[in-house]
């Protein structure tokens, strides 16, 4: 089931309203029942597999808490186990046929597709949850668990469960033992934050999806330099919007139930520098890394070596999280690019903050915070090439875009030759469709810029927001007759 | 960032009024699509089907029976139909011989084999009671995997479901609605290959004729000479229909077509269509070939329906192919004067085809 799926959002309608009938103490067994009905809509053996996540990290907690020596070990132990999963489920395609064998002659029937479901289900995200966990129970920062179902709901809860938010126990675990009480605001809240996320998945991300064509990242030497620019830009405000649209979705669905999910996006193409950029970007993945891989880093090198402005200190840990945020993306020598490219960018900040006065971007002159800002998103979209494409296809998007010869006496768009054909325009039109879903989609982050706040429509008149809601639901009708279903684009990783 | 909207209207209120507006918005819009005006403006209608000839085929023929206050015969097939019948020339020849003046469809919609054409059929013959159905059929209709995916994405439209008397709300909401229909060509608007899709559209509606056939102006290269293993079109067919076996679930489709004639108003007359004799190389013969025609009449013969096989309309001049399959402008008026000779010389008397005209009408 999607979370965009009218069925689903029908489903939440009644499991809201029993939820709140309920005595406080079962609506963690609600909530995990709902949970686990969600997942079962997935398959059957992603449910045993994640209850088996949930209870091994369940008792790893316990016995890290209780033990007195070999604590570290354990950790390990802990840490290990969750990688192997990863790593297992990231490579499941090659050893799920024999597993489907092995529980075929148990005499249970299974298919390989719905064990690779854990892989689309965000197995990324909730070993991330699980590894924070049990270094955040190690370091006696978070006590562990008391209640099973407390802990199998955090690693289950429906609304997180495809593509995070990365939330860590120690916040999410005692919103489930107190959620907040769902008022008339609180409601209204949640339902804008629905409504801006629907709006930016399916009438931005997956519109600008489609308009890009078939083959452009697959056969960059078929379109002009013009093209793979301009579609490299509207693949940025794709996935942007994608995932963002979808985080506000879950968020403003989990604050139905009293509990706020974190926030994962802040306007991040507004960023200024690119330390910004990574608070503002998959802020739940960036702060996880941060907090897990920078600072222990950072903190073990300078007590090797003091000097923080050492070449070490200065280059290794930007160098190695971002490194490893390109790994927790995929396998890939394309994505390892893409974080050693992110990693240089920071370093490269770095270095040239030595330099001069150290001032926050908001005291820089307006001049020099629009123009780092169009630097920082142009170098951003720059980076999702090879984030998107095999190393030698993104070699070639890249060379397409800076070879002059590409540029040169070709139509803007193909898009826009195939409409003057059509409609008899001046050849070389661009695609107007594409430029008017990018104007919306720069309007409502700068609306959101300007009220700095994410469900600025709820401040709108009465009339307003509900003439914006009822031209919203024509649209959506017409839209859903649309033959693409465009899945969430973070949901793969 | 604020955590807390400013306002604190109930949220219901506002769900109330957008519901309000929104029903004063589908009001208003279906109003206006139902105006002359824009039905001039908009000529294309849809009903969400992926496949855009068959939405063609289906307001045409709608069309076609209100100028004509019904239908006598139906033809269905695939593509094979779509460009290789011309009813105009069945009316011809069958009013020379006969001097009754028969009003024939065209129904051949790309790619659709035996499967949904049987869908198709029944909800055909619930609206327009024809007299006679003539399903037009080749060997490949019957290869178990030939097919598949345009099988169900056709089948499964909502509003093709709700035809055939499975209730759901899209598809009554889109057989219902004139402003969906005649927005529904354009539902891929934000598709990249959106201007490429309504220029086919645009050019399919434009070839098409009232009574539902589209001319092929190719005419095929080499469609005599034997298929050669490496051409790729040729080496893709063998690999197709490679140990080919008639698919069970594919016949008993065609039967549920030969079972729209048992209640005695509908005849149905199962074509075999002239292909080229050189394709029946990719299925291992024409040995193979033979065994599938008699499977075929033997079905055909116990459900009380009429077989006309290959041979009866086998000459097709040379440059009358536009492949080893498909009939071009120059085919299609020889097959179709085939096709009408044989509603004589099949017993079809004038009074067993006409006796449903009564009948015959737009619900």
């Amino acid at each position: 089931m999607n979370v965009t799926s009218a069925i689903f959002f029908l489903g939440c309608i009644p499991a809201v309203l029993v939820y709140w009938r309920l005595p406080g103490r079962f609506r963690t067994l609600w909530l995990f029942v709902l949970s686990l009905g969600f997942l079962l809509t997935w398959s059957w053996e992603l449910a045993g597999i994640l209850l088996v996540v949930a209870t091994v990290n369940f008792f790893l907690g316990r016995w890290l808490e209780r033990a007195d020596v070999r604590r570290r070990v354990l950790l390990w132990i802990g840490i290990g186990f969750n990688l192997l999963v990863l790593v297992g489920l990231k490579y499941s395609s090659f050893f799920a046929p024999a597993l489907v064998s092995l529980l075929g002659r148990a005499g249970i029937a299974t298919r390989t597709g719905s064990l690779q479901f854990l892989v689309a289900v965000g197995a990324s995200f909730i070993v991330l949850q699980m590894i924070s966990y049990l270094v955040d129970v190690y370091h006696r920062i978070l006590a562990p668990a008391d209640r099973w179902l407390d802990f199998a709901l955090f690693v289950v809860y429906f609304p997180k469960l495809l593509s995070g938010p990365i939330e860590r126990a120690r916040r999410l675990l005692p919103e489930f033992k107190q959620p907040k009480p769902l008022d008339a605001l609180g409601a209204e809240r949640s339902f804008w934050l629905i409504v801006v996320g629907l709006v930016r998945k399916i009438f931005l991300a997956d519109t600008l999806t489609m308009l890009i064509p078939a083959d452009i990242f697959s056969h960059p030497q078929a379109h002009s330099g013009q093209e793979t620019l301009l579609y490299l830009v509207v693949y940025a405000f794709a996935i942007y919007n994608d995932f963002a649209g979808y985080t506000a979705i879950v968020r403003g669905v989990s604050g139905f139930f009293g509990i706020e999910l974190s926030s994962n996006f802040d306007l991040p193409y507004f960023a200024r520098n690119f330390s910004e950029f990574w608070t503002r970007w998959h802020i739940s993945l960036s702060s996880w890394l941060r907090d897990y891989i920078y600072y222990p880093l950072s903190r073990g090198l300078l007590r090797k070596i003091k000097d923080h402005e050492h070449g070490i200190n200065l280059v290794l840990p930007p160098l190695v999280t971002m490194l490893t945020s390109g790994l927790w993306h995929g396998i890939g020598w394309n994505f390892l690019v893409w974080g050693g490219l992110y990693g240089v960018y920071l370093i490269v900040e770095r270095v040239t903050l030595l330099r001069g006065p150290r001032r926050l971007p908001d005291e820089w002159p307006r001049w020099r915070q629009s123009l780092s800002t169009l630097g920082i998103f142009t170098l951003v979209t720059l980076a999702w090439i090879p984030f998107h494409m095999q190393l030698p296809v993104a070699w070639q998007y890249f060379l397409r875009i800076f070879s002059p010869s590409a540029w040169i006496g070709l139509p803007l768009t193909t898009r826009g030759a195939t409409l003057s054909a059509q409609v008899g325009v001046k050849s070389g039109l661009p695609d107007l469709r594409v430029f008017l879903v990018l104007l919306l989609a720069l309007g409502l982050d700068w609306a959101q810029l300007r009220h700095k706040d994410e469900t600025f429509l709820a401040r709108w008149p009465v009339w307003g927001r509900a003439s914006f809601l009822a031209t919203l639901a024509i649209l959506f009708v017409l839209l859903s007759f649309a033959e693409t279903g465009v899945p969430f684009v973070y949901q793969g990783f | 960032m604020s955590n807390r909207p400013a306002s604190g209207k109930p949220l219901l209120t506002v769900l109330g009024r957008a519901a309000a507006i929104f029903i004063v918005l589908v009001i208003g819009l279906e109003a206006i699509a139902r105006t002359p005006w824009v039905e001039k403006a908009l000529p294309l209608r849809s009903v969400g089907e992926y496949q855009y000839q068959f939405e063609m085929k289906w307001f045409r023929l709608q069309e076609y029976v209100k100028v004509h206050g019904g239908v006598d015969v139906i033809i269905l097939g695939s593509s094979l139909v779509n460009t290789g019948v011309d009813p105009e020339v069945i009316v011809q020849t069958y009013s020379n011989e006969t001097g009754v003046d028969l009003r024939v469809f065209n129904f051949g919609v790309e790619g659709l084999t035996v499967a949904p054409n049987s869908v198709l059929a029944r909800i055909l013959v619930a609206r327009y009671h024809p007299a006679l159905l003539i399903f037009v059929t080749e060997m490949r209709d019957y290869a178990a995997n030939n097919g598949l995916g345009t099988e169900t994405a056709f089948l499964g439209n909502p509003w093709l479901r709700y035809q055939g008397g499975g209730f759901n709300l899209t598809g009554w909401v889109v057989d219902h609605s004139a402003a969906l229909q005649e927005y529904l060509p354009y539902r891929n608007w934000v598709r990249s290959d959106f201007f490429t899709q309504l220029s086919t559209y645009q050019r399919q509606s434009s070839e098409t004729n009232a009574s539902g056939y589209e001319p092929d102006h190719r005419i095929g290269q080499g469609v005599d000479l034997p298929p050669d293993p490496d051409n790729p079109v040729d080496a893709f067919n063998f690999q197709a229909f490679r140990n080919y076996q008639i698919s069970l679930t594919r016949l008993l489709a065609l039967e549920n077509v030969l079972a729209l004639g048992k209640d005695g108003k509908t005849a149905v007359m199962v074509v075999e269509m002239p292909v080229s004799p050189t394709a029946f190389a990719f299925f291992g013969g024409e040995a193979v070939h033979a065994q599938f025609q008699q499977v075929i009449a033997s079905v055909v013969q116990t459900s009380g329906g009429l077989f006309v096989p290959w041979n009866a309309c086998s000459y097709i001049p040379l440059d009358g192919r536009s492949d080893r399959w498909h009939l071009n402008q120059k085919g299609a008026p020889v097959f179709s004067a085939c096709l009408g000779e044989q509603l004589v010389i099949q017993s079809l008397q004038p009074a067993s085809i006409i006796h449903g005209l009564g009948e015959a009408g737009a619900k």
